[in-house]
């Protein structure tokens, strides 16, 4: 069963505090580099781990678009849902 | 945002680094001494963060080869290959590349980021997939950025990682590429090339590699990783610089595939751009010739190499995990890789400082390299200092 875009945040959300590895309040608005500040190379490892998760390929221009958790859910979900 | 507005950031960022005592991106080389050292702020300094592995840059021969083809064809080509920019030489050059590599295509570019951009923008195009480390450098990113390819990353040098993004590809891995380099720049750790080599083979895929780092390094012929990971014969497609152990400026491609002398016409970096100059080509040709019949460079660099590790690793500094010639110190915190950086400058030792977003990890580290030129007594002062430099930085800077 395809998880619906609120359960896809919340996993997205467990996989970033992981990554952090440090305590941070997230929603589906949090920036992933405006508000967390990643760097380039901890954003591809960490969408590495959501293509683990979910068992998907994100190509890069996919996320030409996706600057929150919220935006990356909607990605995994239409690529779930293909 | 206006035209010009996005310019605030880098104006940030300059303002910070020119707030230093010393801006590590404004290094000036006020004089070159030797291939080892050269004048920096005024005094003889140990140059400990370069790439001329080999240290070739002032080899006589190659001195001799620069100046008699400067006398004899001019100071450049002004034009491009496809037009009046093919000298003899060039076609030379491509002919001993394709035989030291023992491959049967070569192509030469202007410079080893025109050879990464020129022929990944050539070979990919929109709806191939392209399986790309997450640490490659800028130009392999870029060269696939170009040629409009669907982009999939995969973790720095795991191939189960680059082996279930395939997987799940499906069909289209059969003719996905695979974009690897040999031996990683910042932090000297070797790619698994065996091991994506053989995963190529199982999905039908191809297999790129960037040796810019390795040529002249690796391998018992000077060959790179391909060779000392024995995949000559099975890598689709090697790239290079000759900006590093060659000690001059341009970069090639070789191939068993002969499509490759169709990237001629389908390579944009290489069509509009005008062809290395005589010269350059001439050292170029001169320093591939001691990497072929001069093995004993190759020995005296990871003479060096080793005891410069071993010295360092004794001092519990968090290095990269393999012995090579580059020597990538991870610290902490920023601040103190930058005490460590300008500590040692003011020991008359120059290296690299990478601070974030450029370090892979985010973090900020000390890039080291050692050359073959480099005297034991050197290799000794650069030890020392380093010594003393973590004596007096001592707080946080063990691994």
């Amino acid at each position: 069963m395809i998880p619906e875009h609120d359960a896809i945040v919340d996993v997205l959300i467990d996989l970033l505090t992981k990554a952090l590895d440090r305590p941070q309040a997230m929603s589906a608005d949090t920036a992933l580099i405006a508000d967390l500040g990643l760097e380039s190379i901890q954003v591809i490892e960490y969408l590495c781990e959501v293509e683990d998760r979910f068992d998907l390929a994100i190509d890069e221009d996919t996320l030409a678009d996706v600057h929150t958790v919220g935006d990356l859910a909607t990605v995994v979900h239409h690529l779930l849902n293909r | 945002m206006s035209l010009l507005e996005k310019f605030t950031t880098a104006a940030a960022t300059r303002a910070l680094l020119t707030s230093l005592p010393v801006n590590p991106t404004d290094v000036v080389i006020e004089a070159v001494l030797s291939a080892t050292e050269a004048m920096v702020r005024g005094r003889p300094t140990i140059m400990a963060g370069t790439n001329n592995y080999l240290g070739l840059t002032f080899d006589p021969a190659c001195i001799a080869a620069g100046q008699q083809a400067l006398a004899q064809s001019g100071t450049g080509t002004t034009g491009s290959r496809m037009a009046n920019g093919t000298y003899q030489a060039h076609l030379d050059l491509e002919a001993e590349l394709a035989a030291f590599y023992e491959q049967p295509h070569a192509m030469v570019f202007s410079t080893g980021y025109a050879a990464n951009l020129g022929s990944l923008a050539a070979l990919l195009g929109a709806g191939d997939a392209v399986l790309l480390d997450a640490e490659a450098h800028a130009s392999l990113f870029d060269g696939c950025r170009m040629s409009g390819a669907d982009i999939f990353r995969f973790k720095h040098n795991d191939p189960d990682g680059l082996a279930k993004r395939l997987r799940r590809l499906g069909e289209r891995a059969r003719d996905a590429l695979i974009v690897v380099e040999g031996l990683y720049s910042i932090r000297g750790d070797c790619a698994p090339l065996r091991e994506y080599a053989d995963i190529k083979a199982e999905f039908g895929a191809y297999l790129f590699v960037d040796e810019a780092h390795s040529l002249g390094v690796y391998g018992a012929g000077g060959r790179g990783l391909v060779e000392e990971a024995g995949i000559l014969d099975e890598v689709d497609f090697v790239v290079g610089t000759f900006s590093k152990s060659l000690g001059s400026i341009g970069g090639f491609c070789v191939s068993r595939h002969a499509e490759l002398a169709l990237f001629r016409y389908a390579s944009r970096p290489y069509i509009f751009t005008a062809s290395p100059c005589p010269s350059v080509v001439a050292t170029t040709r001169e320093a591939l010739r001691h990497v072929r019949e001069r093995p004993e460079l190759r020995e005296q660099l990871w003479t060096n190499a080793r005891r410069l590790y071993a010295a360092l690793a004794a001092l519990n500094l968090e290095l990269g995990p393999h012995v090579s010639p580059v020597i990538g110190i991870s610290f902490a915190e920023r601040e103190l890789a930058l005490g460590c950086w300008q500590s040692l400058l003011d020991a008359g030792i120059y290296t690299n400082l990478i601070l974030p977003p450029a370090a892979p990890d985010g973090g900020s580290l000390i890039r080291i390299s050692v050359t073959a030129a480099h005297t034991p007594e050197q290799i000794d002062r650069i030890i020392s200092a380093f010594e003393s430099t973590i004596r007096q930085h001592t707080a946080g800077c063990a691994a």
